[in-house]
């Protein structure tokens, strides 16, 4: 993230973070269906672990204060979500969702991953 | 010296040459030590339930490929008595074509069979002996121009298309624009009959034209259309010459079915001229010196490579001069320029090294101004991504040769130093200069270098190797998994990525991340045009001059690219070539998903319908059926990423049995 990005965001949360901050009714489910009819699966996986396209977004995701600010004020590639197409409280459930995908596995506990390590050096 | 055509020779046909074809082509192009003992079902046996097996030959195949010569001689005797007994004791223009092909060592001729040059297919496979040129069939001329343009990236030779100069010719052009934009050599050999009163009728109308090659002259090098045998022989060696000088470049050659045809009663009166390559086009030494001043003295130097290595010299020479300055390179490897593994190859790190440079070398860069500046395609915007003062230079045969109607030679870039010449061929004076302006303190100096770049290397790959983990044990599969799986199964062989097709990046780029490509002929680029239906045929073209230099070729294969050309499967198992494909079935045009859904999002209407006519789904469809129904070993689809491994480890055997083999990998989307 750029430091202007992160200027934003906290500007963001400073303004708004007290919306999310009410209680909801968050639903990892729909988190799910959420995540995959609105098209972040296309970028960021499935589940969430990224690739070149999209970063990871799980694990350490980030608060849906922070990422509604990412995708309501993208300079980037990522594409815009305004409000009228992504509530937040769908990126909450999002979130959610994003909280509940199991880990990956470590590099180094991976057989063909650890052998690259040897192989490069 | 030469007679003209009797018209009796309307009489041979169609049908009558086909079965003649067939008989001769059947014994000449099946592998003599082909049996049902090493068939891939035999090479390697399976119990899992998605894997599916390659039919051994029929005993009919068998019975045929089991003629001795005397046999289908006879054979071809009676087909062509049956039609026109004089035509058996001649010769024919075409068998003189054959001839010129033979002198220029034409090794293949990628085909389907087309009326309009019957004479060129009857000499190639009877006349010829179906041995260069072999006729290699393939289900459509889109096909024929990729595995063209795939067999000279791998064998760094030239191959020949041959098709209607009409029909044939509209299904072959788009990968004739890929050969283009790829600067690919390519022989496109197409039929016309230009004497309307030859033409008997129907469908001979239709297949011809008065200027067949009009219609791809905006993306080829040069064409024409001999009139006489003796003109055919030095366009064809002048179109060879032409099409192998950098910038290499596809040529179009009309081929007339009368002269074809054309009884030949003096052999010796007609000349093959001597083929002499062309020394490619050096820079001019004034500007590669001051290049080369400019490069000692600058602090903070870049090269960025993209069809710079031609041949494997190419790769050894950028090593070399990058060495010698300790520059970064950036290898956008529509060749592969740089190993992967080496410390100076510095990919990864292209926006921080291009933005910090103060001086850019470009080698054969097609679009150095996209590499200088960043774009925002949404919001069409762009803006320099390098630091004010920075000195520009390229070397390039981009200023050489040029046409105006597509507009594949990208924005124009303002540079400081504009040096036109075939790069790999400029590199050793440059290299030279470069020497000759390094005093030893500035070669201490810059060798200090070393240890930063070798960190940044390393780092990088680390964080490769870690982003990798993410997501290994997802379904559907991952595409670092998919990738790192194939690795692991090949990195001890000889091995060739030979397509990607349009874009590396469609899974992530892991091979350039994390894989050891540190050979030329390791990676073959991308299909340059970005039309699709390039992959799969390119890497059977590919794979067909791997299997006579003994690399193990690889194909990462998408889903949509796949569909437009999938009938290339065929010809690699009916030519018994050795072709792992491995599908990243992501079940989507996933490009195009993204690009309609980040419209949606920006016109503020939804996303909902972003998939409508972007997805590839309901019904899912099954590669390795499809696969299976044209006699190549297949397994999945895979959606559990552990059934990856012991699939690949069975199709690896398959492969190196001689067979090609397909596994469906169901993945996520990039």
């Amino acid at each position: 993230m750029k430091i202007t990005d992160l200027a934003n965001t906290l500007t963001f949360l400073c303004l708004f973070g007290a919306k999310f901050a009410v209680a909801q009714d968050i639903s990892i489910e729909r988190g799910e269906q959420t995540y995959m009819r609105v098209g972040c699966y296309e970028c960021h996986g499935t589940d969430g672990k990224g690739n070149e396209a999209g970063p990871p977004l799980t694990p350490d995701t980030l608060p849906p204060e922070a990422i509604a600010n990412f995708v309501r004020f993208s300079p980037g590639r990522m594409p815009v979500y305004p409000e009228e197409i992504l509530s937040d409280a769908e990126i909450a459930d999002i979130v959610a969702y994003l909280e509940s995908v199991k880990p990956s596995p470590d590099a180094d506990s991976i057989d063909i991953l650890r052998a690259l390590v040897s192989e490069e050096n | 010296m030469v007679s003209s055509p009797e018209k009796s020779k309307s009489e041979v046909g169609r049908r009558n040459f086909l079965k003649t074809a067939v008989v001769a082509g059947a014994a000449t192009t099946l592998p003599d030590e082909v049996s049902a003992a090493d068939s891939p079902t035999q090479a390697i046996k399976s119990d899992a339930q998605t894997k599916r097996g390659l039919a051994a030959p029929s005993t009919e195949q068998m019975n045929m490929e089991a003629s001795t010569p005397d046999q289908l001689a006879e054979a071809s005797s009676e087909q062509l008595a049956s039609s026109n007994s004089a035509d058996t004791a001649s010769s024919f223009g075409s068998d003189f074509m054959i001839d010129v092909m033979k002198s220029l060592d034409l090794d293949y001729v990628f085909s389907n069979p087309g009326s309009s040059f019957l004479g060129l297919h009857e000499s190639i496979t009877v006349y010829g002996g179906n041995s260069k040129p072999e006729f290699i069939t393939c289900m459509h001329e889109e096909s024929a121009a990729a595995m063209a343009n795939g067999y000279y990236k791998a064998a760094l030779k030239p191959a020949a298309i041959m098709c209607h100069g009409t029909v044939g010719l509209q299904h072959a052009a788009m990968n004739i624009y890929n050969a283009w934009c790829d600067r690919v050599p390519l022989i496109a050999i197409l039929g016309n009959t230009i004497d309307a009163a030859d033409r008997m009728g129907g469908t001979t109308w239709r297949h011809s034209a008065q200027d067949p090659a009009a219609m791809v002259r905006d993306f080829t090098k040069w064409d024409d259309q001999p009139a006489s045998l003796q003109a055919f022989a030095e366009s064809m060696v002048r179109g060879w010459k032409i099409s192998t000088t950098p910038p290499m470049e596809p040529i179009a050659l009309t081929v007339d079915s009368t002269l074809q045809e054309m009884k030949v009663d003096d052999r010796d009166g007609l000349a093959i001229p001597k083929f002499t390559p062309s020394e490619p086009p050096q820079g001019e030494r004034g500007a590669v010196r001051e290049t080369a001043g400019l490069l000692v003295d600058a602090e903070s130097p870049v090269i960025i490579a993209d069809r710079l290595a031609r041949t494997p010299e190419g790769m050894s020479l950028l090593v070399e001069l990058a060495e010698l300055l300790n520059a970064p390179v950036i290898d956008i490897a529509s060749r592969q320029n740089m190993p992967t593994k080496h410390y100076l190859n510095q990919t990864r790190q292209s926006g921080r090294l291009i933005s910090q440079a103060d001086l850019i070398l470009g080698l054969e860069v097609t679009d150095f101004w996209g590499q200088i500046n960043s774009v925002n395609r949404a919001e069409m915007t762009s803006e320099p991504r390098v630091k004010e003062g920075v000195k520009l230079i390229t070397i390039s045969v981009n200023d050489l040769y040029m046409k105006s109607n597509y507009q594949d030679f990208q924005r124009y870039a303002p540079v400081d130093i504009s040096i036109s010449g075939d790069a790999e061929a400029t590199l050793p004076v440059l290299i030279e200069e470069v020497k000759e302006a390094m005093s030893r303190s500035r070669r201490r100096t810059l060798s200090q270098k070393e240890k930063m770049f070798r960190k940044m290397h390393a780092d990088s790959f680390e964080e490769s190797r870690q982003l990798a983990a993410s997501g290994w044990n997802s379904s559907p599969v991952s595409t670092a998994r998919m990738c790192m799986e194939l690795y692991e199964q090949i990195k001890t062989e000889d091995w060739a990525l030979v397509s990607v097709g349009a874009s590396e990046r469609f899974v992530s780029s892991w091979p350039h991340r994390l894989w050891d490509i540190d050979e030329h002929y390791r990676y073959l680029g991308i299909g340059a045009g970005g039309g699709v239906g390039y992959g799969l045929p390119a890497a059977v073209g590919a794979a067909l001059a791997n299997k006579e230099l003994g690399r193990f070729s690889v194909n990462i294969q998408c889903d949509g690219d796949f569909m437009y050309a999938n009938g290339a499967l065929w010809t690699a198992a009916h030519h018994r070539i050795p072709l792992l494909t491995v599908m990243h079935n992501n079940r989507a045009y996933a490009q195009e998903t993204m690009l309609v859904q980040g419209t949606a999002n920006r016109r503020k209407r939804g996303v909902d319908k972003a998939p409508i006519g972007t997805v590839i789904q309901d019904p899912n469809i099954d590669y390795a059926k499809l696969a299976e129904g044209m006699g190549v070993w297949s397994a999945g689809p895979i959606e559990d990423p552990e059934d990856l491994r012991p699939a690949l480890i069975d199709a690896v055997k398959v492969v190196k049995s001689g067979y090609p083999a397909l596994v469906d990998v169901v993945t996520q989307m990039r």
